[in-house]
């Protein structure tokens, strides 16, 4: 497919990287911002232009006579050529360019500098291709292929999230089955592209591993030790069962455990405080079930449309068409 | 020599800095804005008719962030800000706590974007009281004051070089150019003009505060907020045709991509950014001054990669917010003697630092009410801020009162804000209420959301040396400068005037209608951290070069082209919300300058 070039001016990139870029010290903080993932609007349609993202490729290099970047958002031998950005009429050493994505994907892609391939030095996620080769990454809104997990590790999140939402209860998760069956075949293959996570967590796996790669990094290795942890102590508690398949009550007691900071079978070598990691899965599976969908949990805003039918709260007013109503704020 | 020249260069785009450059432009003269942050832009002042502001609960509280700094007690805590607040990380605000401890903190930090503050103000644009322009003899002679053993108040108190009649064309003028939706009627504050535009109807939440300021005789009115209702002509702004569709509760906290919130960007500077006359210049620092014999002769900034470039201004309006203002005042001295010697010779820079005493009630409502259509606020009471209040409960000074409604309107938000009422204890409350889970997750849902009501309390804080900004003597930002140290307590009487206006809110609620149920009532007055967005004082103004910092035209004293117009002038900090304040002054000093550029 042929890459669409956006127009995006060089005050623009200077807006999204130099603050995070320009020091003295230290090293480039919050590099997740690279590159920059950002609404598209092709200046006629909510509806047309809600399919895709606008991403721009930041590369700084003063040195550099000819930058492109090469992925596979675009024709993989082909590099698109990034600007000189100015500042004042001068050249400032960063490069840019803006390319049209579609949204809920995920694409490799390096930079060529003067012919050279170079990975992004600031964009933290990378990704290694079969024959070995190293890529760094990014995704689009609504992402739903993982990036972070495993599958096991999504199965058991998922169990683990439901203990934290309030989507269990028996009319919550009718509300939700009907909410899902209510949508028509093409938003539901829109909004819904990992079905089976759409159940009682309305995508906060998703979102939390979209986190996990991206903003909240950090937080990446809590995860992993404590899903093993878990996994662990439940095969031993459940000898021959598939933990993500026990019942709800195996993961009520997980999370009262977990709240007293008190699991037995626990190893605190590995991890010190199990309640810790509660309190990190709370944040996130609050924050995943009612963010904006774009950042890839709230599937199909289940999560709001169940505020608005139990409670007051017109979330489509304000909220950008086609996903809400709002046809003055394009997102 | 300085690389570029202007008639005047402006350090800092917010409501201190724009309104500045509004008035010499308009005047026909050459104009530099530096601005640190970056330029975004609503969808109307945008190329691509694109926001950067996005109606998006990640973007006013987003993800979590690790505290890196060292030689701090609270190095490795989390912290969750705005995407226009800087990484703590690289410019961090250090306070002294009450053990003793330097502690880095969110708060005290307004915005860093073009606009500054007034990109992510809730636009509560009171003004303030006559009184709170001479409280220094408004207090004279009384022997009836609460919890003033030492007579500070007698001590402290200044009267401002001008009163509320003198300044008031000026906020008329902010009024008008700014665009400001209100009610005068009830208001103690007299206006020659009533450039209010009309207010859209109340969210019928705001009922119960209705009810409750009229059992207790308080005369009300709408709470005038910098958001357009209507075509604004003086900034060439249109309303949506829908104007109910103007209500939303990412107001608080958040830019505005419609660009309805009058923010200083879209309402005075976008305005006259095709002028020959305008440049701005986002994404630029200012690392320090230097100046000979009194005249700043370079102001020295970082462009947006980093370079280190000069520009020279005939006059030079630094209005980086009163911290920032202070500490590149400070800056500036720490490499030039002579400059630290006109700047400080008195010792008076950055001492009287000041934000507000705040405070207020909460309560949980009987119906269930649509939170999500709304403003930052409804309705607001000048009772408490008359000299009879005033005077019969051993206060002062007085302040404005008025109701919030965007706040806990939108689920995360709520849930953030649980139990937990600043920016560094973010999310706490709601984290360590593990019980909160599956069905009790629904009660606390079923119980609170859309039925949370507020009522809120801004009051003067009184001045004093000790409430200072220095230099910090080891901590430093990316570009390695000393980063600003807060020191900062309430004083008893403080306390006292807090006491005193919490209680009325409470009032306010409980006389709220039947079924109201108080959920609490307080203030900041045991938390010496806490600063309200409301950043002012530490190069205060006055009639004398031996008690204040600047000249009552906002210029330093011994320098002949050095204005500072952000909030730091104030010697005391109003009974109100201080933007609009700052606005009328700064209209105002820009107006003085026209006659000196
Ligand atoms: C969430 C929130 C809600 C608020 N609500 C209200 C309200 O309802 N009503 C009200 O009256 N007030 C409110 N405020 C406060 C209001 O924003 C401030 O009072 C006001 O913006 C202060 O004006 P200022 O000119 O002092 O600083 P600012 O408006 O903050 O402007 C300072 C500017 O200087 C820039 N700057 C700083 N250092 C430098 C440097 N070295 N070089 C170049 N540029 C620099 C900053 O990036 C910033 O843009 C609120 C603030 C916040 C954060």
């Amino acid at each position: 497919m042929p890459v669409v070039l956006i127009a995006r001016d060089d005050q623009y990139v200077l807006n999204h990287t130099t603050r995070f870029i320009a020091r003295d010290t230290g090293t480039v903080s919050e590099p997740f911002h690279l590159p920059v993932v950002d609404t598209h609007w092709d200046g006629a349609s909510a509806e047309t232009s809600y399919q895709f993202n606008d991403v721009t490729f930041v590369h700084r290099d003063d040195e550099a006579r000819e930058v492109g970047v090469v992925g596979t958002f675009g024709e993989l031998h082909t590099p698109v050529p990034l600007r000189e950005v100015r500042f004042l009429d001068e050249p400032t050493g960063l490069w840019a360019a803006t390319v049209r994505v579609g949204k809920g994907q995920v694409h490799r892609y390096r930079f060529t500098v003067d012919g050279r391939s170079v990975l992004d030095p600031v964009n933290p996620q990378r990704q290694r291709t079969d024959n070995g080769q190293e890529w760094s990454r990014f995704f689009t809104h609504g992402c739903a292929v993982p990036v972070s997990f495993d599958r096991w590790e999504l199965r058991l999140l998922e169990r683990l999230v439901t203990q934290v939402l309030p989507f269990q209860l028996a009319e919550n998760r009718r509300f939700l089955a009907d909410f899902y069956h209510k949508l028509s075949r093409s938003e539901r293959d829109r909004q819904f592209p990992l079905a089976f996570l759409m159940d009682e967590s309305v995508g906060v796996v998703n979102f939390i591993d979209k986190l996990l790669a991206r903003e909240e990094r950090h937080n990446l290795d809590d995860y992993k030790i404590c899903l093993r942890l878990i996994d662990d102590v439940l095969r031993a508690r459940f000898p021959g069962r598939e933990p993500a398949e026990l019942g709800r009550q195996a993961f009520m007691d997980l999370y009262d455990e977990l709240a007293a900071n008190q699991v037995p079978g626990w190893d605190h070598g590995r991890y010190g405080e199990p309640r810790y990691f509660l309190l990190l899965l709370r944040r996130h599976a609050m924050t995943g079930a009612f963010a904006h969908p774009k950042h890839g949990g709230n599937h199909g805003a289940a999560a709001w449309a169940y505020l608005a039918e139990r409670f007051e709260f017109d979330w489509r007013a304000a909220v950008e068409a086609p996903l809400g109503r709002n046809t003055d704020y394009r997102g | 020599m300085a690389d570029e020249t202007f008639d005047a260069v402006i350090i800092g785009s917010g409501a201190g800095g724009a309104p500045v450059a509004h008035a010499l432009v308009r005047a026909g003269k050459r104009v530099l804005v530096l601005e640190k942050g970056p330029l975004f832009h609503s969808q109307h002042t945008s190329p691509d008719g694109l926001s950067d502001f996005k109606r998006d609960e990640e973007f006013a509280t987003g993800a979590e962030k690790v505290l890196q700094v060292q030689g701090v007690a609270n190095t490795g805590v989390s912290f969750y800000s705005s995407h226009v607040e800087p990484d703590l990380n690289d410019e961090p605000h250090v306070y002294r706590d009450t053990d003793g401890q330097d502690r880095v903190t969110i708060e005290g930090y307004t915005a860093q974007v073009v606009g500054g503050g007034t990109q992510l103000y809730g636009g509560v644009s009171l003004r303030f009281a006559p009184d709170d322009f001479r409280l220094r003899s408004a207090n004279q002679g009384r022997d009836d004051l609460r919890a003033d053993p030492g007579g500070d108040v007698a001590r402290e108190a200044r009267d401002w070089p001008f009163g509320y009649d003198d300044l008031e064309p000026w906020y008329c003028r902010a009024e008008e150019l700014v665009g400001i939706n209100g009610t005068r009627d009830g208001q103690l504050k007299p206006a020659s003009v009533d450039n209010y535009q009309k207010p859209l109807e109340p969210n019928d939440i705001s009922a119960h505060v209705a009810a409750g300021m009229d059992a207790l005789g308080f005369r009300r009115y709408r709470t005038p907020l910098a958001v357009i209702t209507e075509d604004h002509a003086p900034s060439g702004r249109t309303v949506p045709t829908d104007r109910e569709s103007i209500k939303t509760a990412f107001v608080n906290r958040y830019g505005d991509p419609l660009g309805l919130k009058s923010n200083t960007w879209v309402s005075l500077l976008h305005p006259i950014s095709t002028q020959p006359g305008f440049a701005l210049r986002a994404n630029c620092v200012v690392t320090h001054l230097s100046a000979t014999n009194g005249r700043v002769t370079d102001v020295h900034y970082r462009d947006p990669l980093g370079r280190e470039r000069t520009v020279g201004g005939t006059v030079v309006v630094v209005a980086c917010s009163a911290i920032e203002s202070v500490r590149l005042l400070q800056l500036s001295a720490e490499r030039d003697a002579g400059f630290a010697d006109r700047i400080n010779g008195n010792g008076l820079l950055g001492r009287y630092f000041l934000t507000h005493c705040f405070g207020g009630a909460s309560a949980r409502v009987p119906g269930r009410h649509d939170k999500s259509r709304t403003l930052d606020s409804d309705w607001a009471t000048d009772a408490c801020a008359t000299p009879e209040f005033v005077r019969a409960n051993g206060l002062w000074a007085g302040g404005a009162i008025y109701n919030n409604t965007s706040d806990s309107a939108l689920p995360i938000s709520m849930a953030r804000t649980w139990a937990a009422n600043d920016m560094d204890t973010m999310w706490k409350g709601y984290l360590y209420d593990l019980d909160m889970r599956g069905d009790q997750f629904d009660g606390y849902l079923t119980e609170n959301f859309g039925r949370q009501l507020s009522v809120a309390f801004m009051a003067n804080q009184l001045p004093l040396p000790t409430n200072r900004i220095t230099l910090h003597p080891s901590v430093r930002d990316k570009w390695n400068r000393p980063v600003a140290h807060i020191d900062k307590g309430w004083h008893s009487h403080d306390r006292a005037v807090m006491d005193v206006l919490a209680d009325r809110c409470r009032e306010i609620l409980a006389r709220g209608g039947d079924g109201v149920q108080l959920i609490g009532f307080g203030h900041v007055g045991n938390d010496v951290r806490r600063i309200a967005n409301h950043v002012l004082g530490g190069a205060r103004f006055g009639t004398d070069p031996a008690d204040s910092v600047l000249d009552p035209d906002c210029r330093a004293w011994r320098f002949d082209n050095l204005y500072v117009t952000d909030g730091s002038f104030m010697p005391t900090s109003g009974g109100a919300n201080p933007t609009l304040t700052i606005q009328a002054n700064a209209f105002r000093v820009g107006e003085l300058l026209t006659t000196r550029v």
